[in-house]
């Protein structure tokens, strides 16, 4: 238990460390603008924890009380396993913060680069490792 | 995985050198790595060097240009200039993902942007084979090192065809017969620089133990349709011995492909 309240840790200072966009790779480019960043709370309804991208759904509330359900794609799971990051750090029914990048589309369609837990833990997901600063 | 400790001679050594020293490296590459000296390395029955583990992918010697995606790229310092015409090879995106982003439909990433992909690959070696597995669409190279000749009379492909041989204690594997397709993920950082080479591709991977947890890795473009001469880059590869306690994961890419056509979408 002590080794994973670590890991969150050391997640939490990898990303304040990092200023660059988290920007994925496969696909992103294509679907995706850097140029839209997209901050939501709400509460994740279903994960998809397969390849080639992660998905998980997340219904927010807007201003007038509608609920919207945005889907946000992730980074490969093996990628994000192989961080520690499992498909158990994406609770249905839990409320998160998802900080990601707009589908050019307009859609509520989005990239998923960053989660935040109520507590205060992040989880990064997208599929960015961060390889160069060693 | 059992690796046995050798011990490199002079003469091993002075090849080493040669070996480098006549490395077909047209473009200028900064930072040459020193090799493993008179220290134990991996290595296989025969002596041979042993490349057998799991392995970060290539990454970038320090000072060389880092993309925005996490994919590692060429920098173009290191291009050789390009012939008349070669600027096609910089084409730009045009929009249609069928065009920029053919991995999207689960099309293979192909050598040379699959290697440099960001995810974990694992290197098999006998004493006729080495093959390397990416966990990234589960790429799989087996490069014959048993002396034999490429293959006659097929189609190219995205992987090429590729043999391997030993100069001293460095492996070098020459692919050719590509298809033209994507040379790196340069196109995440600048959208009008979408890299493709030709089918006149020709590479050259020269692998080389620098120290017990790391592998140099120069990699040469020979592609005489864009480039005036070959050309280089070093990188580094990186032993991961603790991701071999859970290994390679899956990577179906048709499992859950949500962006068939090219429109990515949810739910």
């Amino acid at each position: 238990m002590q080794n994973g309240f670590i890991r969150w840790i050391l997640l939490a200072v990898t990303l304040s460390a990092s200023s660059a966009p988290l920007l994925a790779h496969h696909s992103f480019a294509a679907e995706y603008d850097d140029q839209k960043p997209i901050k939501v709370i709400g509460v994740i309804t279903k994960v998809e924890w397969q390849n080639p991208h992660i998905w998980f759904y997340v219904d927010v509330k807007g201003g007038d009380g509608k609920v919207t359900n945005y889907a946000f794609s992730g980074g490969a799971p093996g990628q994000l396993m192989r961080r520690g990051i499992m498909k158990s750090s994406l609770i249905i029914g839990s409320t998160i913060t998802v900080d990601g990048f707009k589908a050019k589309d307009g859609s509520t369609n989005a990239f998923g680069a960053r989660v935040t837990f109520p507590d205060g833990r992040m989880v990064f997901t997208s599929n960015q490792e961060d390889q160069n600063k060693k | 995985m059992k690796k046995t400790a050798g011990y490199i001679s002079l003469s091993s050594v002075l090849m080493i050198a040669a070996a480098l020293a006549f490395a077909p490296a047209g473009g200028a590459q900064s930072g040459a790595m020193p090799t493993a000296k008179g220290s134990s390395i991996p290595r296989m029955p025969d002596g041979k060097p042993d490349f057998t583990g799991i392995y970060q992918w290539p990454s970038y010697m320090p000072g060389d240009q880092h993309g925005k995606g996490s994919a590692s790229i060429f920098d173009r310092k290191y291009f050789a200039p390009l012939k008349p015409g070669g600027e096609a090879f910089l084409e730009p995106r045009t929009g249609d993902p069928r065009h920029d982003e053919p991995r999207d439909f689960c099309m293979p990433a192909g050598m040379v942007a699959g290697m440099l992909s960001a995810n974990a690959m694992q290197f098999f070696q006998t004493k006729n084979y080495l093959t390397i597995v990416h966990e990234f669409q589960r790429m799989s190279r087996i490069i014959p090192l048993d002396g034999r000749p490429f293959r006659k009379d097929i189609e190219p492909t995205y992987y090429g065809d590729s043999v391997g041989h030993w100069e001293g204690d460095t492996l070098v594997i020459v692919s050719t017969n590509f298809k033209r397709w994507v040379l790196d993920d340069y196109f995440y950082t600048d959208p009008k620089e979408y890299r493709m080479h030709s089918d006149a591709l020709t590479t050259t991977e020269r692998l080389e133990w620098k120290d017990k947890d790391t592998i140099s890795y120069l990699l040469t473009i020979d592609d005489p349709k864009i480039f005036t001469k070959p050309w280089s880059q070093l990188f580094q590869i990186k032993a991961k011995p603790e991701w071999d306690k859970v290994g390679l994961f899956e990577y179906v890419c048709e499992e859950n492909n949500r962006c068939p056509g090219g429109k990515c979408a949810g739910n």
